[in-house]
């Protein structure tokens, strides 16, 4: 994939003016000096890939607008040159789209938005597509993805009809599909249908080689790959008070982690959240610096601590119990009770098992037929979700 | 140890008796029950919400039950997210509703729409979607129906936060509850936000006036050239790219102010109505 870096610099003596059509000319940028004072700051090295087949030149870190509620982050990325916005119809009913619109709608020429709509029918989506325009206040929209698909059947004909009658009407410039399942099926499937252009899909460090494949598959086929929930869900999910948290909350591994996705050669942009401006200069961090070994130990030390608990719901285990249990939804009921304080509904789930499978004591089992390829400690943690429920 | 282990089971199940009270697809007539009553967790709430669940975690989600209810070609999906306090039931209404409309006296307040419904109460977010019928169906009269009945069996407040009601009305957009970083910046951890014509203002809680000045203290530090303003216990009033003209004070435990606003003056003028009104 074509990458290449230069340095956008932003004058930021004092009170900075706010630099508007940053995608030309060169200036200083103060990581700390968003809308206040600061020491004077390095500059901000920004990296480039192209975005498969669109041919896009998109900031290897972009931005995910999601959760973000006030536009002076956004534009504050967008003057110092991150040229990659992500939002949804569907965020904050919305709302998100209006927001990102208002905060854009000066710089639209030198930003790449894309959004997404998860109607069903052609109708729907072109009806969806012309409120996206309407609320990003903008004629275009870069990149329009088929919302949340996680399998080939979520895509029917006339939604890529939808699709490609907007790519002729010019109101879209390019095609996509957001996914966060069933990745290591789809992506090849939408690689050898040849009518979209990007894929946004859940990828992070603690996926395994065949979701690499997947994506190189995608890359292969021409397709331009952007990564979202690079932390691998560990942080937004955990709360202060789950006994989680301190585990899941390690200093620098958000950005080790964003690094890693960086790395990738086949991932041309990755689209963190952000709600502030401190969140914005550390993600920035990400295209300053390489991925280095020191980011890999802290990964792989970060993946121990969270191995023995964290299911990734790869769906490996399926079968696997010689007694019949469902183990990864056991697994995921435990994590509601223990992870999220949810004892009831967990409980409920277990209790609307089959009374046999009710019955099973995993410790009457010699040895446990379940072997978890990423490490959780699956007898264990069955005995614990049979002793707090049963 | 068995005695509390069998109360807290107690407990746990008269809870979810209780929650299920809400959810009745014969709360209008003609409607009937379709598939089981639907449970998610904030640990799998991206299974039915997709990336969408960020937006319900950041507001301190706990869990969401949910029917679906149909009658004929029609589709009623409502769902009820369970959050972790009134204000932020509060907060993700405000965050989805509709800002052109206005806010309906539902519970702590909602919306209704044609084809779709949004209400707070107590620590409750209720959805409520109308699919299967013809777009230009208004099916407003239903939904209201439902809402009312669902809001006999929903326990919680019905008064939206005491502090809304100090932000000036006089060109007021909208208001909301950010659930982090107030203006982008992340000592402002979650406050209310009041979008007006020209400008914003906001109001975050801490916990005490000693963390408030803390607050004040290290946004000061943050801002250059910050000059000292007659506002509340403390403030400082500053010109920033972004936020323009800023003021932002410490009455109490209170953190207030106005931003995006021409100049500092105008910012520290506003500013000193909202600390009026701040008891």
């Amino acid at each position: 994939m074509d990458s290449k870096t230069s340095r956008r610099e932003f004058l930021s003596a004092g009170l900075m003016v706010p630099v508007v059509g940053a995608s030309s000319g060169l200036g200083f940028f103060s990581p700390s000096g968003d809308s206040a004072s600061g020491p004077a700051g390095s500059p901000v090295k920004l990296n480039y890939k192209t975005l498969g087949r669109t041919g896009l030149k998109v900031t290897t870190v972009g931005f995910g607008c999601m959760i973000t509620s006030d536009p002076s982050v956004i534009e504050r990325a967008a003057d110092i040159g991150i040229n990659y916005f992500d939002t949804a119809r569907g965020y904050q009913h919305g709302n998100n789209e209006r927001m990102v619109g208002a905060a854009l709608g000066a710089r639209r020429k030198q930003v790449v938005i894309a959004t997404k709509s998860g109607s069903q029918t052609k109708d729907a989506l072109l009806s969806d597509l012309d409120t996206s325009l309407r609320e990003l206040d903008t004629d275009y929209i870069d990149i329009w993805h088929l919302h949340g698909k996680g399998s080939p059947a979520d895509i029917r004909d006339d939604m890529i009809e939808a699709q490609q009658l907007a790519k002729k009407q010019g109101r879209i410039r390019f095609a996509g599909v957001s996914t966060h399942a069933g990745q290591q099926q789809l992506l090849p499937w939408l690689a050898g249908k040849g009518v979209f252009d990007v894929v946004l899909t859940a990828y992070n460090f603690s996926m395994d080689a065949s979701m690499e494949q997947a994506i190189a598959t995608a890359a292969k086929a021409g397709m331009g790959v952007v990564a979202m929930k690079v932390m691998a869900g560990g942080y937004r999910r955990v709360r202060p008070d789950d006994p989680l948290y301190k585990k899941l909350q390690q200093p620098g591994a958000m950005l080790a982690a964003l690094k890693w996705v960086i790395d990738k050669p086949n991932v041309a942009t990755t689209i963190p959240s952000m709600t502030d401006m401190d969140q914005l200069d550390e993600n920035l961090k990400a295209m300053a610096h390489p991925f280095s070994a020191g980011d890999e130990k802290l990964l792989a030390a970060h993946l121990d601590r969270i191995r023995p608990l964290y299911c990734r719901m790869c769906g490996r285990c399926d079968g696997a119990c010689q007694r019949g249990l469902p183990v990864a939804d056991m697994l995921r009921w435990l994590t509601y009770a223990d992870g999220y304080g949810q004892f009831a509904l967990a409980r409920e789930k277990f209790l609307q098992l089959p009374p046999e499978l009710a019955a099973v004591r995993c410790g009457d089992c010699a040895e446990c037929t379940v072997k978890c390829l990423h490490g959780v400690q699956v007898s264990n943690r069955m005995a614990r979700a049979q002793a707090l429920f049963a | 140890m068995r005695t509390f282990g069998l109360l807290l089971t107690l407990l746990s199940t008269a809870g979810a008796a209780r929650a299920q009270a809400y959810l009745d697809c014969h709360f209008a007539p003609g409607w009937e029950q379709s598939g089981e009553v639907r449970q998610y967790a904030a640990g799998n709430l991206y299974d039915y919400k997709d990336g969408a669940a960020e937006g319900y975690l950041i507001f301190g989600f706990a869990q969401m039950r949910g029917i679906t209810c149909k009658s004929g070609a029609e589709t009623l999906d409502i769902d009820v997210s369970e959050m972790s306090d009134a204000d932020s039931a509060y907060g993700i209404f405000t965050a989805n509703l509709d800002p052109s409309l206005p806010i309906a006296k539902l519970g702590m307040g909602g919306q209704v729409q044609r084809q779709s419904a949004g209400f707070a109460k107590g620590g409750y977010y209720v959805e409520m979607v109308v699919t299967g019928v013809n777009p230009d169906c208004d099916r407003s009269a239903m939904l209201n129906a439902f809402a009312a009945r669902m809001l006999e069996h929903i326990e919680g407040s019905d008064s939206p936060p005491e502090a809304l009601e100090w932000f000036s009305k006089e060109n007021l957009l909208s208001v909301r509850l950010v659930p982090e970083s107030v203006l982008g910046l992340r000592q402002l951890k979650r406050g209310y936000v009041a979008k007006y014509k020209q400008g914003q203002a906001f109001l975050v809680i801490e916990a005490s006036p000693e963390s408030a000045a803390e607050v004040l203290k290290s946004l000061r530090e943050r801002f250059d050239g910050a000059l000292p303003a007659q506002v509340g216990d403390e403030a400082f009033q500053v010109k920033a790219p972004y936020l323009d003209g800023i003021c932002i004070f410490r009455k109490g435990r209170y953190l207030g102010g106005y931003a995006n606003l021409p100049g500092p003056q105008e910012a520290a003028f506003l500013a000193a109505k909202l600390a009026a009104q701040i008891p």
